[in-house]
């Protein structure tokens, strides 16, 4: 089985995982590694592809969206604003 | 035969005949949904009242004289990831389980601005990641045609209420076949559209590069009427296609003569279930019956497009899912120390196990040290794949394949094992991995009654073709129609 | 101890700078400092879920305009990353970027510091998007989001380890800022923080060649607190290194007000951004014909505008150096020149004298007041001419910019034009002249600074009007 450094990938997502999901994450995870290691090697780099060229946007101004409408979904908001815990760094 | 019966071509049909109304079509198909939901459980949302409301808006319309477009009037369900505005719109996840859109998804506007009646949101699994609806916040749907099976996924309810009679037709998403996969497993239609044909702006992203919203119907036409009001090039949607799009429904070639139809020996080998495979070559054999030429061709690299889409995939979920954090909208923990506690907290209870493991999935081979290995191969393997399709279709009109290496499976058979689960997706994988469109329909069923699908595979933008060749076989062998939904 | 001369600081930039577009990067909401919390935000900038980001075509053209300026390759076919990480001003948890392919590369830019030219290599520029902005609010006992910033569109440009002092450092950002001005890409107002850097420095023993172990800056938002940062992190490095320790690689954070920096990560917790390209865009174009007709319209630089005003116009280096710090007053100062019929160090002189004076009590731009190229031309071709004297020429000035006037109406209006008239004066000196006999007597008996009297009993008479060179030759020709 590969190693995995479960705690350290939680970190970078932002999730919690107990010690029984991460024998459990690990296990799965491995599985489906396992299937890409599998995978032949193929030569190349990715390039950029001028086929799929977008279209840029003109530098209109559109009408924003009200600020109500915005914060509606905030779970907790204060003087028009999102309120998250206080930043300590 | 129930209003709530018919196909959605024959409804319009008989609206526009004025032989009934919308509201009465409504009515029908709402008191269904009251007889058989308890069973299926094919909504998350349901919203009769204003489905009801914009029956009478179109009937007035009708009475008015206005001319109203095919599907005017006729109820639809939607996909609980298609953001509805001031509808819930849940991805039928804990952690939007109360997210109230302020804005519609594209293909919305498209489905008000044809006057359709919009009945409510479909179950799925959560984040569309399953392939059986049963990693839905809101507990499984089951499949109408078993209630013991599961009805596929991750578009669940979309399948399941179409089959169920619940709805006309319906909008789904698919990534890597959660159209097309549940469709086999309800005996419906469902089209994957090619890449870029149809918006994906309010679609609430699984992976950027593989999501794809299509229609699902009980006929090929209703599917090729509903692709009609979806598609087209979208400016809020910097990956869809600048094209012209002519309209499909009415000006389908159902015949199939001269045509030539690639059956992929890779899609018949041991992974797929004897019946299944001989339902799809006795499919095949009708098509030849009806004058088209079959060749069996090769996909060599069709191993790898399940372990690359696992990687691709769940790379881009990682990412796109990086903004629940308890912040802007949806859950947030109750209890939690600082900002990080709150972001790990929110997060750890608001998503399933499911879309934890394809988070941890995709953060690991993004990191660092490991792209290369992950990422980039996979990437390069997904070239490979669309490479080889590319080549298929130089000799091929279609391509013929199961939609799935097996029937439905019992609800609980296989959520404990992820490997086994994603076994499911082998057939349909492939194709989102190229950007291909393609179509599931009904082939018949196995002993245990159970629908077995096949799929339509075209080169990029031959939605017309897909829709024609299945058009040509539906015809030759009849839909499903209804479940009784016992 | 070892004299902080023995050590070479080695610095490296990273400067961001606010696009001056209509419109965020991606999506159509105002581009707009200040305003409401949360005002000039749509579902595309907050982050909602199933939003698209479409890219704004003038910011791949501001900053392909920027690469150019800064001679640097421009990468024509190139595409957008995401740089993911968890803070509570991104709301998508990741910031669109550009990671392996940048739009520009390998460019450089030349620096003036002590008389001696330098050339800076610029490593690349990229386009992305801005943050939203946090405060902490003590009463709320929480941290505001307003996300009226989130999608400004952002180029980052990224210079080489190639800066060797702090003076340095400051002269290579306030060059950077003249350019963004002539471009007229950016608003480069550092009080509503469109220019910010992040700093990198290290240190090592004069003649060594390797690289020391370098520290990176955050928080810097002006262009002095850069010095100050600079000086107070060579200083600290030196004072580790000369005490026998080692420099830690760490991410810290400069405090203005206290003048320090602190430690923020360290090299153990360095972020993992798990860049991959943004699959929501596809390939950004700059054809050949764009990049031909922004090399035809790029327009002439500080640099080479310093050398023009210098050798070929003959001002003296003072002069070229003020009038081309800032764009608009270069601007000003070419286009009176284009107007013509008037020397270029007589435009010079009002542009640094009475005309900087009078901008810096209001407060004000020269592009913002009704002073015109066209308008200074004439007031000076008046003062040439003799029709107003100097000092009426700063009336006149004054009277422009109050009343959004031409000199000419400034000068009838206020009767300001000399009298040149040689009988009308005549007729005022013999007034003076039979007026002040003993002045008369005085001058003729020797004391001739009784003519500056008369001079002035005449300039009076004439309520300043007269021309002056015509009463002092009448004067001494009746004084005979
Ligand atoms: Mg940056
Ligand atoms: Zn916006």
């Amino acid at each position: 089985m590969k190693d995995f450094d479960i705690q350290h990938i939680a970190k970078l997502a932002r999730l919690k995982v107990s010690q029984e999901e991460a024998a459990q994450f690990e296990q799965e995870m491995s599985g489906i590694v396992e299937m890409v290691e599998h995978l032949p090697a193929i030569d190349g780099a990715l390039e950029v592809s001028v086929d799929n060229a977008m279209q840029l946007r003109e530098d209109e101004v559109r009408p924003s969206m009200e600020r109500e409408a915005i914060l509606a979904n905030a779970p907790s908001q204060e003087a028009g604003c999102f309120l998250v815990p206080k930043i300590v760094e | 035969m129930e209003l709530f019966e018919l196909t959605a071509s024959a409804l319009s049909e008989k609206l526009r005949r004025g032989e009934c109304s919308s509201v009465e079509a409504t009515q029908s198909v709402l008191s269904r949904i009251q007889a058989t939901e308890d069973k299926v459980h094919a909504y998350v949302t349901l919203d009769g009242e204003k489905a009801l409301a914009a029956a009478e808006e179109t009937d007035r319309l009708r009475a008015a004289g206005e001319s109203l477009p095919p599907l005017a009037g006729v109820p639809i369900g939607i996909k609980d990831n298609i953001c509805t505005k001031g509808l819930r719109t849940t991805c039928s996840s804990k952690m939007l389980h109360n997210f109230v859109p302020p804005y519609n998804a594209t293909v919305m506007e498209k489905i008000y601005a044809n006057h359709m009646v919009v009945l409510g949101k479909l179950n799925m699994d959560e984040f569309a990641m399953g392939s059986s609806c049963e990693t839905s916040y809101f507990g499984p749907t089951k499949n109408p045609q078993n209630l013991d099976y599961i009805p596929g996924g991750s578009s669940g309810g979309s399948a399941a209420a179409v089959a169920a009679g619940e709805a006309y037709v319906t909008l789904g998403s698919d990534t890597g076949g959660s159209i097309r996969q549940p469709s086999g497993c309800c005996g419906v239609v469902g089209l994957k559209p090619t890449y870029g044909a149809v918006s994906r702006y309010g679609l609430i992203a699984f992976a950027s590069s593989l999501d794809q919203i299509g229609p699902l119907g009980r006929s090929v036409d209703d599917v090729a009427m509903l692709y009609d009001v979806i598609c087209g090039h979208d400016e809020r949607d910097a990956t869809s296609a600048r094209r012209e799009y002519a309209p499909v429904y009415g000006n389908l070639d159902a015949s199939v003569q001269g045509m030539t139809i690639g059956l992929p020996k890779e899609y018949f080998g041991e992974g797929i279930e004897e019946e299944v495979k001989t339902a799809v070559l006795a499919a095949a054999e009708e098509l030849r019956r009806q004058g088209a030429v079959l060749k069996e061709i090769s996909l060599p690299s069709t191993d790898y497009a399940l372990p690359a889409y696992y990687i691709i995939s769940s790379a881009e979920a990682s990412s796109n899912l990086a903004r629940y954090d308890g912040i802007k909208y949806g859950y947030r923990a109750a209890e939690f120390d600082n900002l990080i506690d709150l972001y790990e907290t929110t997060r750890s209870e608001g998503f399933g196990r499911e879309v934890k493991r394809r988070i941890m999935l995709g953060t690991f081979v993004l990191s660092s040290g490991y792209y290369d290995a992950y990422y980039k191969k996979a990437k390069l393997t997904q070239q490979r794949i669309a490479a080889e399709f590319d080549a298929a279709f130089a000799d091929c009109d279609v391509i013929l394949t199961p939609a799935a290496p097996s029937t439905a499976f019992r609800l609980g058979e296989r959520i404990g094992d992820p490997l086994k689960m994603y076994a499911a997706d082998l057939c349909t994988v492939p194709v989102n991995i190229a950007g291909l469109p393609a179509m599931v329909q009904p082939c018949g069923r196995a002993k245990n009654g159970l629908p077995i699908g096949l799929q339509l595979i075209g080169a990029k933008f031959s939605e017309k073709t897909l829709l024609g060749v299945g058009k040509a076989y539906e015809t030759a062998t009849g839909a499903f129609g209804v479940a009784a939904v016992k | 101890m070892r004299n902080e001369m023995d050590y070479e600081v080695v610095i490296g930039l990273e400067t961001h700078a606010e696009l001056s577009t209509a419109t965020k990067i991606f999506c159509g909401c105002k581009n707009e400092f200040g305003g409401e919390p949360n005002s000039h935000c749509c579902p595309v900038c907050t982050g909602m879920p199933g939003t698209l980001p479409i890219l704004n075509k003038k910011v791949v053209e501001y900053a392909t305009r920027m690469g150019l300026a800064l001679d640097c390759k421009i990468n024509q076919v190139c595409k957008q990353d995401r740089k993911n990480y968890f803070y509570p001003d991104l709301p998508k948890a990741y910031q669109i970027s550009q990671f392996d392919i940048p739009l520009c590369e390998n460019g450089h830019l030349d620096i003036v510091v002590g008389g001696q030219t330098r050339r800076i290599g610029v490593t690349r520029i990229h386009i992305e998007e801005d943050a939203g902005k946090l405060q902490h609010e003590e009463e709320f006992g929480g941290s505001l989001v307003d996300y009226n910033r989130c999608g400004v569109p952002l180029i980052e440009i990224v210079s080489e380890p190639d800066l060797r002092s702090a003076e340095e450092a400051k002269a290579y950002l306030e060059m950077l800022k003249q350019i963004l001005q002539y471009l007229d890409i950016s608003d480069c107002k550092m009080q509503e923080g469109s220019i910010r850097c992040d700093v990198n420095v290290s240190v090592r023993r004069r003649g060594e060649t390797a690289f020391g172990t370098r520290c990176e800056m955050k928080n810097v938002n002006s262009f002095s607190a850069a010095y100050r940062a600079i000086e107070f992190e060579a200083k600290r490095q030196i004072h580790i290194l000369e005490r026998g320790g080692t420099v830690e690689q760490e991410t810290r954070r400069w405090d203005d007000v206290k003048g320090q920096s602190t430690v923020m990560r360290t090299k153990e917790d360095a972020q993992d951004y798990r860049y991959f390209p943004e699959p929501d865009l596809m390939t950004i174009i700059v054809t050949d014909e764009e990049l031909q007709r922004y090399r035809e319209e790029m327009p002439e630089l500080p640099g080479a505008k310093y050398r023009r005003y210098t050798e070929e116009l003959g001002l003296p280096a003072y002069d070229a150096g003020i009038l081309v710090e800032s764009a608009t007053r270069a601007r000003f100062f070419d286009e009176c020149l284009r107007i013509g019929g008037c020397k270029p160090k007589a435009v010079s002189n009002w542009l640094l004298g009475d005309i900087l004076k009078v901008l810096n009590e209001l407060d004000r731009d020269i592009a913002d007041t009704p002073l015109t190229p066209a308008r200074l031309v004439e007031l000076i071709k008046l003062i040439d001419a003799k029709t107003i004297s100097n000092t009426a020429g700063k009336t006149v000035l004054d009277a422009i910019i109050a009343e959004d006037k031409d000199p000419a109406a400034i000068v009838k209006e206020k009767g300001l034009a000399q009298i040149s008239d040689a009988s009308a004066l005549e007729g005022i000196v013999d007034e003076v002249l039979a007026a002040n006999q003993k002045s008369v007597e005085d001058y003729r008996a020797g004391k001739t600074n009784a003519l500056g009297f008369l001079m002035g009993q005449a300039m009076k008479a004439s309520r300043g009007q007269g021309n002056p060179q015509m009463f002092r030759e009448l004067l001494l020709k009746k004084l005979g």
